[in-house]
């Protein structure tokens, strides 16, 4: 099988339910990229975006708890499966290759 | 999925739970993301109304909600089931392959018995396809139409004909603002010789048009010009063809030719030179010559009641037919005092196969033919996709446990009935490779059969799409069920072991019915178009229509018959001759104005004309039952005489015909004669009256002579030696002549086609048929082997065995034979009143037709339910 590629939103959204564990859910990643990339995100894009990983087996979820200052409601929690681990292990590898060919000098220089 | 209630709150949170932006993504948001996309907005909103307080909060959270309204949220209702499985479509179709070729023979059967189906379907596609096409290729052809003239009837009932007067194309190209152009067109049965440097061809057939003609029709010319070829009244267009037969490789275009008719030798030019003509189109000529000719050498025809050609109408852009039809409606009756026939237009795109006219309205024509061969096509497709059900679904014993795995390991039932899916579009696919291939090889003898010549263009996508959308169709028809049935099987009573209830469908043993009633119509019309087609062939004629040939009279030989008919009968080749105006095979002309005394005057009653000189009864061996023959040697006044035929005289109502005079036209005949009634136009219809008139009329009006063989002497000497006479007296014209118990066999042509395609394909939805009984069979004795296993132990004797099988497979066939046979009655007695002269449905067709059946079906599975009795049951049994 060819393997599934991952946009960077994808992969940013991926990488922060890995970070968060049992507290990777919609609004709390999209306030956490928010705050820690300084980027403004959008609350819908974040769920597409986490359905879609789920579509790709990357995610899986459940229903978790429900708090009061969500109203009752409960939050589905995220995870990532092996699958998306891997994946994201792979991309990080990839990505450190490739840096690994930039001429370090320029580096300085810029 | 989940789809819990969200548990009560009590929080001043619920206010903005009511807020439209919230209950509108609700009702249009997948229930089961709804809570938790619910929840993180409820929790924006409360840290925004901390932050920045409670109307920013709010007009925040509408943006938020209302930016939940995109399609990767919105679209997960509907496509969630296709997404998921997609990517196992490719894992689905691996596993059809490996299953198709486990089970060599069921995957033999499906694919052959589809194959099949698909090929006949194909063909008699392609054939109604076409029938569909004729006349639609011309440029603007929703504005081309034919002038029709509709007349009520002596009795109320109203005659519709499409035969027009020859003034009619200028009057209304003249006199009408809505009409663009107009145009006539003539197909005269004339006997014309072309001559061209030493090349000689004889056509029977003569066509006159307007130069327009060729430019309201779009008939491609690949040499000349369309708008000026028949410009000169000497010029000729030919089609590519007929050039080439005139021309050989020369250059036709320009050159000159002779066409010769009696005395008359004309020069024309070759202005222009038509692609062959295409199959579809109604319109047939080898050439074109211009009215232009006719009209300067001898006047223009202005009689508005000589109905002799076709008339072409255009219409400008924007006019509608109805209202152009009205305004033409009354020019005939302007014209011709007392004229009661109104004119219409009929849509030419229309001719072809709705030219039909029941009592002044349309009524179909072609098109109920071409409709009952879709039918068949698509009854073909049925039969076939039957099987492929049948099959599937006792074939299922043998599929429950995957099934039970798959639906264990999770496979949801839509993935299985995909999957099934799948496998059925894949069997359709390999059938349909096997049927192009098949229809390819076969179009050419298709077409004999047929009498057209269809063609298969592979190149273009309308050839293609409807063979895709096909496969689809078909793969979905035959799969549903299956995928729907085995999908539906639970793996705990898969599991729990034993044999399903598969051998009792419901729905199995109809569709069974349904494929063997359809075989058994099809059986019956078989034998019901045989016996009508034979009882055609071998009505008693009236004449002996063997070791007749008649010939058209030509060149020297019309300026001196005697010397001719003297020199034949002298040969002792030849027995009889008779001159006459027609080919004995075809009508010259009709009327309903004769008239005799005691005529009522009311009365029209069409009397069909035939001129002759003499010796009818010699040289077609037509019997005289009152009277004489005419013979003008021994009565030179038999010029005027008239032999009429028993209908006639008893039309006429005679006491003693002879003596009697009939008026025709301004002429008067006396009957010397009456001659027993023979088949002179249709041999399905009753005879009608004929009057034979004697040779006054003039030698011009006599075009053919009919010559009766020597008996004694052998056919090939006797043509041999009129041929040395014909070439010796007429050496200009090349010696042609017709058999006319050929010419007679001709008619039958529509008949021998209907006959060969329906016995064609009820073998084939026979053969597919016991196709399907036989893998059906099989497994179904597969599932009932331990029965009989058991039933031996316990004493039945091969015989009771056998009879217990056979009984069980053929009772689908009996109810078929119940439930069908008062159909294929009916439908046959529809088709047989069609023809006047027609054969009744004897009481014995369905009996046999029922028994050709049953005994098929038994011959196809006697082997197999023999084998499973012999088999000892030790074998059978030991397994547990």
């Amino acid at each position: 099988m060819t393997r599934e590629f991952l946009g960077e939103f994808e992969e940013l959204v991926l990488t922060m339910v890995a970070a968060l564990r049992e507290d990777a859910y919609g609004a709390a990643i999209a306030d956490e990229i928010q705050s820690r990339l300084n980027r403004e995100v959008n609350l819908s894009a974040v769920h597409v975006t986490l359905y879609r990983l789920e579509d790709k087996g990357y995610v899986k979820s459940s229903l978790g708890g429900a708090t009061q200052e969500r109203g009752g409601r409960r939050k589905r929690i995220f995870t990532v499966t092996s699958a998306g681990m891997a994946t994201l292990k792979a991309m990080r590898a990839a990505r450190v290759d490739l840096w690994n060919l930039v001429p370090q000098l320029k580096l300085i220089v810029g | 999925m989940n789809e819990q209630t969200s548990p009560a709150s009590k929080e001043p949170s619920e206010n903005v739970v009511r807020d439209w932006s919230l209950r509108l993504l609700q009702r249009v948001c997948p229930s089961w993301l709804y809570e938790e996309i619910e929840g993180d907005l409820i929790q924006r909103y409360k840290r925004d109304a901390l932050r920045s307080g409670e109307p920013a909060a709010r007009r925040r959270l509408r943006w938020n909600a209302i930016r939940f309204l995109r399609p990767g949220i919105l679209m997960r209702n509907q496509l969630r089931f296709n997404v998921t499985p997609t990517h196992m479509i490719r894992n689905y179709f691996t596993i059809a392959l490996r299953i198709m070729g486990r089970n060599k023979g069921y995957t033999g059967i499906n694919v052959l018995g589809l194959a099949m189906g698909m090929t006949g379907a194909l063909l008699l596609g392609l054939w109604v396809v076409t029938e569909f096409s004729y006349d639609q290729f011309h440029q603007d052809s929703e504005r081309l139409s034919i002038v029709w003239n509709r007349e009520k009837q002596q009795g109320g009932d109203v005659m519709c004909w499409s035969a027009t007067p020859r003034v009619l194309a200028s009057a209304l190209n003249a006199d009408f603002s809505s009409i663009e152009s107009t145009a006539s067109f003539a197909d005269y049965n004339e006997t014309y010789l072309f001559t061209a440097g030493d090349r000689k061809v004889i056509k029977n057939q003569a066509n006159f048009v307007d130069p327009s003609f060729l430019t309201m029709l779009s008939f491609p010319m690949i040499r000349g010009d369309v708008k000026t070829a028949l410009n000169d009244p000497n010029s000729i267009v030919l089609t590519e063809k007929f050039a080439k037969q005139l021309f050989g490789d020369q250059e036709a275009l320009g050159s000159a030719l002779t066409v010769a008719q009696g005395e008359y030798k004309i020069p024309f030019t070759v202005k222009g030179i038509l692609k062959d003509l295409p199959s579809n189109t109604d319109f047939h000529f080898d050439y074109l010559l211009p009215f232009s000719f006719i009209e300067t050498n001898f006047g223009k025809e202005e009689n508005w009641g000589n109905n002799s050609v076709v008339t072409l109408v255009k219409i400008k852009p924007g006019a509608a037919m109805e209202d152009v039809s009205k305004q033409i409606r009354d020019l005939k009756k302007k014209n011709i005092q007392g004229e009661q026939t109104e004119l219409f237009l009929y849509p030419l795109e229309r001719g072809h196969l709705y030219s039909g006219f029941e009592n002044g309205v349309p009524s179909g024509g072609r098109i109920k033919i071409i409709r009952m061969i879709a039918l068949l096509a698509v009854i073909l497709v049925l039969i076939a996709c039957i099987n492929f059900i049948n099959l599937s679904t006792a074939r299922a014993s043998r599929r429950t446990k995957e099934i039970a795995i798959r639906k264990v390991t999770g496979a949801v039932r839509s993935a299985l009935v995909l999957q099934f899916l799948c496998e059925s579009v894949l069997v359709a696919l390999f059938a349909a490779v096997i049927s192009i291939a098949a229809a390819y090889l076969l179009l050419p003898a298709f077409n004999a059969l047929i009498g057209l010549s269809l063609s298969m263009n592979l190149k273009t996508m309308a050839f293609w799409l409807p063979i895709g959308t096909a496969v689809f169709t078909v793969g979905l028809l035959a799969g549903g069920y299956p995928s729907l049935y085995l999908s539906a099987l639970s793996p705990l009573s898969i599991f729990r072991g034993g044999w399903l209830e598969l051998g009792k469908s419901r729905v199995r043993s109809l569709l069974v019915v349904m494929q063997f009633g359809f075989a058994l119509t099809l059986i019956v019309s078989t034998v019901v178009v045989y016996k009508q087609t034979r009882f055609l062939q071998e009505r008693s004629i009236g004449y002996n229509r063997n070791n007749l040939i008649y010939q058209y009279v030509t060149g020297n030989l019309l300026k001196d018959f005697v010397n001719y008919r003297e020199a034949l009968l002298s040969s002792g080749y030849v027995s009889s001759v008779t001159r006459t105006s027609s080919p004995v095979t075809q009508r010259l002309s009709n009327t309903g104005g004769m008239s005799w005394n005691g005529k009522d005057p009311s009365d029209n009653s069409i009397i069909e004309r035939f001129s002759i000189d003499q010796h009818l009864s010699t040289t077609m061996g037509v019997e005289i039952v009152q009277g004489r023959d005419l013979d003008l040697m021994k009565y030179p006044s038999d010029s005027t005489g008239a032999l009429i035929n028993e209908a006639a005289a008893q039309l006429m109502k005679f006491d003693n015909p002879i003596g009697e005079l009939i008026r025709d036209s301004g002429r008067e005949w006396h009957v010397v004669g009456v001659v027993k009634d023979f088949v002179f136009t249709s041999p399905y219809r009753r005879v009608e009256p004929i009057v034979m008139q004697g040779a006054k009329l003039g030698e011009h009006m006599e075009g053919v002579v009919h010559i009766r063989l020597n008996d004694e002497r052998p056919v090939s000497e006797a043509i041999g030696a009129i041929g040395k006479v014909a070439n010796r007296l007429n050496p200009d014209y090349p010696f042609e002549y017709q058999f006319v118990d050929q010419e007679y066999a001709r008619k039958f042509a529509n008949e021998e086609t209907t006959l060969a395609i329906t016995s064609i394909f009820s073998g084939l939805a026979i053969f597919i048929g016991c196709l399907g009984l036989l893998g059906l069979s099989t497994y179904y004795i597969e599932a009932r082997i331990k029965e009989i296993g058991i039933r031996k132990v316990l004493g039945g004797s091969i015989a009771s065995i056998i009879g217990l099988l056979a009984r069980s497979s053929l009772r689908p066939i009996l109810w078929a034979i119940l439930l069908f046979s008062p159909g294929s009655w009916w439908a046959m007695h529809w088709w047989l009143q069609t023809y006047e002269y027609r054969t009744g449905i004897s009481w014995w067709i369905i009996p046999v037709a029922s028994m050709t059946l049953l005994a098929m079906a038994m011959a196809t599975i006697i082997f197999q339910i023999y084998r499973a009795a012999k088999i000892s049951p030790t074998t059978t049994l030991k397994a547990e």
